[in-house]
Formats: C-alpha cells, sequence, structure tokens
C-alpha cells in the first residue's frame, strides 16, 4: 500500500508516451466501462488494464492493485448482492439479478481504479504536472495542488505506520486481529497526524515559493511533450475501446 | 552582503521573543557558522534573512535587515530568493518531484534560466553536490544523506549569491557531512557564493566556517573569527556548546606551558602545535 502511488522508472512505450495520452486512456477505460453493461466486455476492459501493466513492465504493480481492490471487491460484492432483492433466488438469500448486478458493480470499479493508479506508477509527476500545464493549459497551481496531494500520499502514510509501530514497542495493541479494535486504536492518531501534515504543507508552500513558485508560466517547462505517432495510436485504440462499449 | 542591526523577533502568539537585539554582519564571500543549543534561534535567524520571516511568520519585527542591499520586510519572497537559497532543515518538504533531475530542473525552470543554459547548470549542480550517479533515480529509494543533497543540489543549481542551510548535516554520517562541507567550501571558493551555515557538529564548523556565531537564548553570545570565539571554550560548554577537542587541546597547552598559543582548528594545525610544544 505504501509505494501504490510511486513511479517505477523504466523505458518501456508506456512510459514514454505523452502524459496527457495516458490520463487521456484512462478517462477512456472509465467511460467504457460506465457504457457498456455486459460482463464480457467488463472482462475484456480487465484484461487491457493488465494488458498496460504488463506491456509497461509493471505487472508486479499491477497485480499488486488488483489484489488490493479485490480485497474491497469481496467486500462490495457481497453487500451489493444483498441489497438488490429482484430476481430469482438462487443460494440462500441471494438472487440471480442480484449476483449479476454485483459482479458488474465490482468489475467496474477494478476496471475503473486500476488504470488510474497505473498511471502513477508509470509517469513522473512532474511531467504529469508539466504536460497538463502545458497541453491542456491547465494553471500550474492547480497542476501543483494535484501533484503535491499525491506525493504526500505515501508521506502520510509512513509517518502513520512510524506512530504505530512507536507505539506497538511501548505496549499498544496496534498487532491485534481485530480490526475494530484496531481502528479503534488508530482514531487517536488522527489529530497529530493532521496537525503534522498541516505543518508539513505549509512547509512545502514556503519552500515552493523561494524557488519561485510564483514565477512559473506555461512557457517555463524545460521539458516538451510533443504527441508522438504511438499517441495517435493509442488514441486510435481508445476509440475502438469506446465504440466497442457501444456496440457490444 | 547581509546586515543585522538590533534585530529582535517575536512569534505571533508568543511572549518571549525568539531573537533579541541581533547586530552582525557577514561580508560578501564569507563563510559563517551559526551554532547554539536548541531553542536559541538559530532557525529563526535563518527564516529572517531569507525573507521567510515575516512573509511567512507574522509577528513583531524590530530592527534592520540588509541582504545584497534588500530589506526583506519590502521585497518580495520571490525576489528576494534570487540572491538567497535556502535549504530547509526538513528535507522531505523540500522536494516537490518524484525524480531527481526534475526536482533540479524545478528552481531552474521557473527562475526562467534560458533552456540552453539548464543542462549545463543541472551537471555542475549535480556534480557539485557529487550525485552525478543519482540524477534518473527516483527520490522515494534515496537514503536520508542522498536525499540531503539532492536538496543542497537543487538550491546550487540557481547559483544564488548567498546560501543558508539549517542542519544540513543533520541526517548524515560523518563521512558524508565532511562531504557537504567541502562542497560548502568549493562554493565559497571558486564561486564565492557567501554561505552560512546552522550547524551543531563544532568540528566540522571550526574548521571550514570563518566567522563563528554563537547564539544563546535569542542573543548573540559570542561572535567573530572562528579562533577568537573557540578560545572562549568553558563559556561555550556552559552555553552547551562544545568545544572541539584540537582546540580545548590548544587552551589546556597553553595553560600548562604558561605562554599564549593560537587555537587550533584542525588536526593538522594541532598536530603541528604539538610537535612544537614537544620540540621546545
Amino acid at each position: 500500500m505504501r509505494d501504490l502511488f510511486q513511479y517505477v522508472p523504466g523505458n518501456s512505450l508506456i512510459h514514454r508516451l505523452n502524459p496527457v495520452t495516458k490520463i487521456f486512456l484512462t478517462v477512456v477505460i472509465c467511460v467504457a466501462a460506465f457504457i457498456t453493461d455486459r460482463i464480457p466486455y467488463l472482462l475484456f476492459l480487465l484484461c487491457v488494464d493488465l494488458g498496460i501493466g504488463f506491456a509497461a513492465g509493471v505487472p508486479r504493480k499491477a497485480l499488486g492493485i488488483l489484489k488490493g481492490l479485490l480485497r474491497i471487491a469481496v467486500f462490495l460484492f457481497v453487500l451489493q448482492a444483498l441489497v438488490v432483492r429482484r430476481g430469482t433466488p438462487v443460494f440462500w438469500i441471494f438472487t440471480d439479478t442480484g449476483l449479476v448486478t454485483a459482479s458488474k458493480v465490482v468489475l467496474r470499479l477494478i476496471v475503473v481504479c486500476m488504470p488510474l493508479a497505473m498511471v502513477l506508477a508509470v509517469t513522473r509527476i512532474s511531467d504529469l504536472a508539466n504536460a497538463l500545464v502545458q497541453v491542456l493549459h491547465l494553471p500550474y497551481k492547480y497542476a501543483f495542488t494535484l501533484t503535491t496531494a499525491i506525493r504526500f500520499i505515501p508521506q502520510f502514510l509512513e509517518e502513520m505506520g512510524g506512530i504505530m509501530e512507536a507505539q506497538t514497542a511501548r505496549g499498544v495493541e496496534f498487532d491485534t486481529k481485530n480490526a475494530f479494535r484496531k481502528l479503534g486504536l488508530m482514531l487517536p492518531l488522527c489529530a497529530p497526524l493532521l496537525i503534522s501534515s498541516v505543518r508539513r504543507s505549509e512547509a512545502t508552500a514556503v519552500a515552493a515559493e523561494v524557488r519561485g513558485f510564483r514565477l512559473r508560466t506555461r512557457a517555463s517547462g524545460y521539458k516538451q511533450y510533443p504527441f508522438a505517432p504511438a499517441d495517435l495510436a493509442v488514441l486510435l485504440f481508445s476509440v475502438l475501446l469506446i465504440a466497442g462499449a457501444v456496440l457490444i | 552582503m547581509i546586515r543585522i542591526e538590533s534585530f529582535s523577533f517575536t512569534y505571533e502568539g508568543e511572549k518571549a521573543p525568539a531573537l533579541e537585539d541581533i547586530t552582525l554582519r557577514v561580508e560578501e564571500g564569507g563563510f559563517a557558522g551559526i551554532i547554539g543549543p536548541a531553542g536559541a534561534g538559530k532557525t529563526t535567524l535563518a527564516r529572517a534573512v531569507s525573507g521567510i520571516i515575516p512573509h511567512h511568520y507574522p509577528g513583531d519585527y524590530y530592527g534592520r535587515i540588509l541582504v545584497g542591499g534588500l530589506d526583506p520586510v519590502d521585497t518580495s519572497l520571490t525576489d528576494l530568493s534570487r540572491i538567497v537559497g535556502m535549504v530547509f532543515q526538513d528535507v522531505e518538504s523540500q522536494i516537490v518531484s518524484s525524480v531527481v533531475e526534475d526536482e533540479l530542473l524545478y528552481g531552474l525552470e521557473n527562475f526562467g534560466v534560458p533552456h540552453e543554459e539548464i543542462p549545463e547548470r543541472l551537471e555542475t549542480a549535480l556534480r557539485q553536490a557529487g550525485i552525478e550517479n543519482l540524477r534518473e533515480r527516483s527520490i522515494a529509494s534515496l537514503s536520508g544523506g542522498q536525499r540531503q543533497k539532492v536538496a543542497i543540489a537543487s538550491i546550487i543549481a540557481l547559483r544564488p549569491r548567498v546560501l543558508i542551510l539549517d542542519e544540513p548535516t543533520g541526517e548524515l554520517d560523518p563521512v558524508s557531512s565532511r562531504q557537504i562541507f567541502a562542497m560548502l567550501k568549493t562554493l565559497n571558493e571558486a564561486y564565492g557564493i557567501t554561505v552560512i551555515v546552522i550547524e551543531q557538529k563544532i568540528m566540522l564548523l571550526s574548521e571550514f566556517a570563518r566567522q563563528l556565531i554563537v547564539l544563546s537564548r535569542g542573543k548573540i553570545a559570542y561572535q567573530g573569527p572562528a579562533r577568537e570565539v573557540l578560545s572562549h571554550a568553558d563559556e561555550l560548554l556552559q552555553l552547551g556548546v562544545n568545544c572541539p577537542r584540537v582546540a580545548r587541546l590548544s587552551m589546556l597547552l597553553s595553560e600548562r606551558l604558561g605562554k599564549p598559543l593560537p587555537v587550533c582548528v584542525n588536526l593538522d594545525e594541532s598536530e603541528a602545535q604539538v610537535r612544537g610544544c614537544l620540540h621546545d
């Protein structure tokens, strides 16, 4: 979980794509997942997700994300299957419609979340911010907010882990198997964590300002992000994905 | 280069001043070390010189500071940062990118360094910090010391006239600490950058800094050339500042032999002095 959003250096085709193309592909996969109403097509999209992960040379990351999502998915599946009461019962109180709906919801969740996490694994945050500013004309302030938020997540988790380890060493039962008890122990940590992250964000603001944050314009970026033939190919692929979702 | 006259500062909401009646000068091309126990106001002084006080920390501000002729009160932080580069104590909060190269690019891009000049600046800064081999590395994968070097490199790439470092060797081992100071010395001597460094390792300061400023409870306890300040070993110890052993040895020798001897600041000097005394 801690390195979920961390960049994995590499030089694959996916790594070299324009960051905007990657974001676009992610959005397209999301849209396709919501347009389609067929389980086979959702499974196909899942294969696309995994395919991207393998093509980018980060299969372990892709499978790791999938594994993480599966845990949430199981919970969501049971909940959804219990809530939907239409259709004929097939097993205990579960109905066929319920199971089908639950499968779709869960598949959508996985299909949508996977590429989002993977974009961050194969794109440098600064490239992402610069490309958004240069190509999509997003104001730098917002790009900076976005990238800082992403960068803070692992730091935040690290800090949380640190506090928990320190307290476990002093006898607090953070290693308990009881999830509710663990949650109860974690709640009091929220205030100190919040304070330290506010303090850290202030420090980051100052540090950015003394390095000319306010002077930055769209033309500041040193690296350029032109669109290459590979980007065009991805664009074409995206159109096919959407068309497939509508037609199949 | 830096002139501080009767400067006092109290953070908003605090009763006691963090700094009181500070008067000091650092000449252009100088190398000043600031030392003092925790809570002495070292970081506050660094913030005041770099303009972060009063722009980011409100409070009662008395006296006057001039940095390269500019008054931080009337100058925007951005303009001031063209002259003063600051490396923060919390390196983590200073880092804005995920890859070393991007971290160095950030400031260069912002300050509008011409794009054709950027590759050379990047390489020079990496070389000066001794981290050419880390250029493509992800920052998350670096050790504390390496991150510190990246933070320093990202500031020296901007070629400021004044470089302020707040405990740059706090997380480093003795060998890396010495490397950082050797690097600061080169920057100071070869590029004429004025260096101000807050540091707890007195041995390094006494060896590299030409001017020492000892702070205690928000006031300047001692300031002057390193040797002169170090001759107050007993008083410094009472303030909570250790004196390097070579300096103490000089003083012990001069006491025992009953003749004044210069205070040594490094091992070579000390060796020569002891040999000289034995010879006599």
